[in-house]
């Protein structure tokens, strides 16, 4: 039991850790928050079952086909929302109640085209079970923690090691500095919506198999995320993949040992109490006025 | 206070249509209703106006005191023989105290990080209310909620909940008016502009945001009340966070920050909402369309309409001046 709730623990948490490297990105990026990331991780989910299960593409090629549509949507959404009201002077909360809009209309959309039912997120590896140390693991869920995994450490890569990852944070540290040495900061930004949409809609298709897809999937994963990038501190991407791991253990382990009723609630309460608390998060970020 | 009246005559002339209006379609439940339920928004939303529009700071869990104000009210009354109007002052007075105990790190946060709190607190109040079954039914609901009776009066048809609605959205507005055109009001507003420069004359700005939410939370919970003591039944669908963006909705449609603006805003969303019923799943499409134009091209909301025919009367006025 106890090795079931430690890989169940990790895997949401690197779900929940996928989205919050979104926010963290975004916010470290340019400064907005963004409240859809959530929908894009159903988008993510719908589009790899459309691919995968519909048209009976392999998974391989299901996955990269999504990752791709979700990074360009990703990077509409920066130029073709975000952009314009940034220019028109919205101040941040225009921008947040934007993307609210957007992932409602995101909602009813894939509502409109898929239908309100849930869907079954047909096995990647058959139905066999994986069997580590006399526990019976469902391979989704290793493929999850492994792929989640595998994102963090090629954007950690990405973003210290190459040229354009570099240039990327010195864009979200100082547009103006930025740019007055070259770099093309209305790009990188473009780039770092899109990443975090791409990251969205990689975790969807990772979590679709083990809950199945539906339009409401996104919700509350998209706020469990956000909760593990504030408990992280907000804006650090390590922060992000710290405190969502951390939350996810915290609700796996009270689903299992105390009560699965009220696993949100405890999850909602933490999160109010470290904002009470220690609203830097662990990682200490800013966010008083 | 009777100078006042040229001020609020304009709103008594409203009012009095609306009244004829009621009594023109008294056949008609279903108008009747439908102007219950406009005036019960507009009573919330004023409330979030409050928080939002004077004082600047983001609420997207106002369902939550909406919630406290319903089940609070629905509970005593229905356990405890204690008389309505009571339950609903207990309601709204629980919804403010939890809103001072929230207001007290919230004032603190910036915009992004409160509205983060305020929707897990929304989220919060949701699972409780329909997750705690033994005291309040969860997902069941509470049914059999008495109707509101003061002295020999009984509100427990549509059309004198109507005559009710009418007073109580009057003396709310009134309020709301008075409050806002007072120092606290005055106090809010800047605290909205620029936070520092208000501190930095002198305004108690922890103290006004606290304040703020908490006018706010007994606009919002009372207005919860009488939503249940009016539908006599409640359960946790009316108060999930498609509530609290309804609010918000309403009050960025309506227009922020003015006395206008939240009745505009519930009336034509109501009435929208209502015409789709029989499209009833697309609802939340239509307010995100509605939420998403309103940011992108009515930031003002349609009371911002207003400002601008002003602006264009001036300048008429100024041209056929010049002519001359």
């Amino acid at each position: 039991m106890l090795i079931q709730l430690i890989i169940g623990s990790l895997m949401i948490g690197s779900v929940y850790g996928l989205l919050a490297l979104g926010y963290s990105l975004i916010y470290k990026a340019s400064g907005q928050m963004t409240f859809v990331q959530g929908e894009l991780l159903m988008l993510g989910a719908f589009l790899g079952l459309t691919f995968y299960g519909i048209m009976g593409l392999p998974f391989l090629v299901a996955l990269l086909l999504t990752v791709v549509i979700m990074f360009i949507f990703g990077m509409l959404i920066e130029k073709f929302l975000i952009r314009i009201l940034l220019k028109r002077g919205a101040t941040g909360i225009y921008i947040v109640l934007a993307t609210i809009g957007l992932s409602i209309l995101l909602q009813n959309a894939a509502m409109l085209i898929w239908g309100s039912r849930v869907f079954q997120f047909p096995s990647i590896f058959g139905k066999s079970l994986i069997n580590i140390g006399g526990i019976n693991i469902v391979p989704e869920s290793l493929l999850a923690l492994g792929v989640s995994l595998l994102c963090m450490v090629a954007l950690h890569i990405f973003m210290s090691k190459t040229k354009f990852g570099t240039s990327m944070r010195a864009a979200a540290q100082d547009p103006m500095a930025a740019s007055s040495l070259g770099i093309n900061v209305p790009f990188t930004t473009a780039v770092t919506w899109g990443l975090s949409s791409a990251l969205a809609g990689i975790a969807g298709i990772m979590i679709g198999p083990m809950y199945g897809v539906s339009i409401t999937m996104g919700s509350m994963v998209g706020l469990k995320g956000f909760a593990g990038s504030v408990i992280g501190g907000y804006g650090d991407m390590y922060g992000a993949i710290v405190g969502s791991t951390l939350l996810g253990f915290i609700e796996t382990f009270v689903a299992g040992y105390i009560s699965s009723v009220f696993k949100d609630f405890i999850s909602f309460f933490v999160l109010i109490v470290i904002m009470i608390f220690m609203p830097t998060g662990l990682f200490k970020s800013k966010v008083y006025d | 206070m009777l100078q006042d009246y040229k001020k609020y005559l304009p709103n008594i002339i409203i009012l009095f249509l609306v009244g004829m209006l009621g009594v023109a379609f008294g056949g008609s439940q279903y108008l009747i209703l439908l102007l219950c339920i406009i005036g019960i928004y507009i009573i919330a939303v004023s409330g979030l106006d409050i928080l939002f529009g004077y004082s600047g700071q983001i609420s997207l869990g106002h369902a939550a005191f909406f919630a406290i104000g319903a089940y609070t009210s629905a509970i005593f009354t229905t356990k405890f023989p204690i008389p309505v109007w009571i339950g609903m002052l207990l309601g709204a007075t629980l919804a403010t105290m939890i809103a001072i105990m929230i207001a007290f790190p919230a004032a603190k946060l910036v915009h992004h990080f409160l509205a983060l709190l305020t929707i897990s607190f929304g989220q919060l109040v949701f699972i409780f209310v329909s997750k705690a079954d033994n005291i309040t039914n969860g997902m069941s609901g509470i049914i059999g909620i008495p109707p509101i009776k003061l002295g020999p009066l009984v509100f427990d048809t549509n059309l004198s909940f109507f005559a009710l609605m009418l007073v109580l959205v009057t003396v709310f507005l009134v309020i709301k008016q008075r409050i806002v055109n007072s120092r606290v009001g005055r106090a809010l507003i800047a605290i909205r502009e620029n936070p520092h420069a208000a501190s930095g004359m002198g305004i108690n700005v922890r103290y006004y945001k606290i304040m703020a939410f908490a006018i706010s939370a007994f606009f919002t919970g009372f207005s919860g009340a009488l939503y249940a003591h009016f539908i006599c039944f409640i359960s946790p669908e009316s108060f999930m966070y498609s509530q609290s963006v309804l609010f918000l909705t309403m009050l960025l449609f309506g227009g922020t920050g003015n006395l206008y603006g939240p009745i505009i805003g519930s009336a034509v969303l109501t009435i929208i909402s209502e015409s789709l019923q029989s499209v009833g799943n697309y609802q939340m499409l239509v307010y995100g369309f509605f939420l998403m134009a309103v940011i992108l091209f009515l930031p003002k909301g349609l009371y911002g309409i207003v400002d601008i025919l002003k602006a264009y009367m001036r300048k008429m006025v100024k041209k056929s001046a010049e002519v001359k």
